[in-house]
């Protein structure tokens, strides 16, 4: 029974199929946003589910001079990292389905891994521009990873725990964007980077290096970096959320409080152009880290 | 009884089918063109057009992309190169030529150093007219191919004659 739960769990629901079905639908949420700032009507609801399934019917080429378990295995572990994350974070506003002290760290690395899955694609892909892509990739991981994690860990130190669960009953009470305002931008910034989002899309700037990392991909292997690029997105919405804007609560009110914080990463998205990858890693240490310090010291200081 | 394979069969393929029609990502490759019809798909691509509603997007790579639109003549030094791309492509793929030249190597037709037009290089599966075709014609081509592709035919094949010119 225990087995059969935890399969349940996995495969639909609160990972799996609803998290993939949900990452997509925030995806075209995305997507028509920014086309809608852009005064462009923007594309029709079902375009990411007609995006992937093509990719998944769609012949998968290997590149000469690749390691074949590698290649075919990084897309497969980045989007298990990303669904595995789901379990411990309150998805569409539900109590996470596991919780343990700690589980904002493993939350944390799990979301990482496919950042790294995606910068070790392309360096095994022995291509020039996914190898440039791969080395901005890990750079900018470099980059945001340190502020966000400070960033998070504001709310974490507030609450006196690092389990999500707790931090989010204590949040559920005190508005944390309110009290830590300066984490809550650079977790929203943070957010933005870890997706790769403009303007921090360097790691694949079409204009320069193709795709980046993920050039010689096709078919289904882009289709998993894909889904599990979407899947990240919503863990990584809902995590701000339900740190920064007052816990769960309603399940409606979170979806809502989830869509606003969307609406205006697709605001920043497009309004800022793509930055250098000096001027990204040069922000986040010189600004970011910094700020993020400062109020943990504060935090310390008057608590 | 019912044949269970086939009607699976049928409906995996009429699945993927509406994928594909839904979401053709194109790469765009000049072998020789004057640039007219580049900055005509250029157009096309821009907000005003926002081919994004039919689910249409360049991509850089050709290892993401369905569909190439390919303009101007193939000349001597771009026919390895186009036929690079066009390798590089994962299956299914599309060939649109777009333009005048594309389709019977234009003005060009008969220099020195022109390999011909885009058939004799690559299979061609639809062609857009004008010198240069206008973003409405281009966007008409494309539909007209994924029109065909939705039926499961092909679009008809157009031979044309190199060196005829009005």
């Amino acid at each position: 029974m225990e087995t059969l739960l935890a399969i349940t769990s996995i495969m639909f629901f609160p990972a799996g199929i609803s998290l993939i079905l949900g990452g997509m639908l925030y995806e075209w949420a995305d997507r028509k946003l920014v086309a809608r700032f852009q005064n462009r009507i923007g594309p029709r609801w079902f375009q990411p589910l007609a995006d992937t399934i093509k990719l998944l019917s769609k012949e998968e080429i290997e590149p000469l001079g690749v390691n074949r378990a590698l290649f075919f295995g990084l897309p497969v572990l980045a989007l298990a990292g990303a669904l595995t994350a789901a379990l411990y974070v309150p998805i569409f506003g539900l109590r996470p389905a596991h919780s343990f002290s700690g589980d904002l760290i493993v939350t944390l690395y799990l979301l990482s891994l496919l950042t790294m899955c995606t910068g070790l694609a392309g360096w095994n892909s022995a291509s020039r521009f996914s190898i440039v892509g791969a080395t901005r990739t890990l750079t900018q991981l470099f980059a945001y990873e340190a502020p966000f994690l400070l960033a998070l860990l504001g709310p974490a130190m507030a609450a006196d725990s690092w389990q999500i669960s707790r931090i989010v009953d204590y949040t559920q009470t005190h508005w944390m964007i309110v009290l830590q305002p300066v984490g809550f931008v650079i977790a929203l910034i943070g957010l933005m980077g870890k997706l790769e989002l403009p303007p921090f899309d360097a790691p694949e700037a079409e204009t320069e290096i193709v795709a980046g990392a993920l050039t010689e991909y096709s078919g289904r292997g882009l289709a998993l970096f894909h889904i599990g690029k979407s899947v990240e997105m919503v863990v990584g919405v809902t995590l701000v959320t339900a740190f920064y804007l007052g816990g769960i609560g309603n399940p409606l009110f979170f979806l809502a409080k989830t869509l606003g914080l969307l609406l205006v990463m697709a605001f920043l998205q497009s309004v800022l152009v793509r930055l250098r990858i000096d001027q990204t890693v040069g922000m986040w240490w010189r600004a970011g880290a910094i700020l993020a310090l400062l109020q943990i010291l504060a935090l310390i200081v008057l608590k | 009884m019912i044949a269970t394979p086939n009607l699976i069969n049928r409906v995996v393929s009429g699945i993927t089918t509406w994928a594909r029609v839904n979401s053709p990502w194109i790469i765009h490759f000049n072998s020789g063109s004057c640039n007219g019809c580049d900055i005509e798909i250029l157009a096309t691509l821009t907000p005003y057009y926002d081919i994004e509603r039919f689910g249409i997007k360049l991509k850089g790579s050709p290892r993401h992309a369905d569909v190439l639109v390919c303009t101007g003549p193939v000349t001597r030094q771009a026919r390895d190169r186009l036929l690079r791309i066009y390798e590089q492509m994962p299956e299914p793929k599309f060939v649109v030529a777009v333009g005048s030249c594309g389709i019977s190597g234009g003005t060009f037709a008969g220099c020195y150093n022109i390999v011909g037009h885009i058939d004799e290089v690559l299979p061609v599966d639809a062609y857009i007219p004008g010198c240069p075709p206008r973003p409405e014609a281009i966007i008409d081509g494309v539909v007209k191919l994924l029109t065909h592709l939705k039926n499961g035919t092909r679009p008809e094949p157009i031979k044309p004659q190199l060196g005829e010119q009005a």
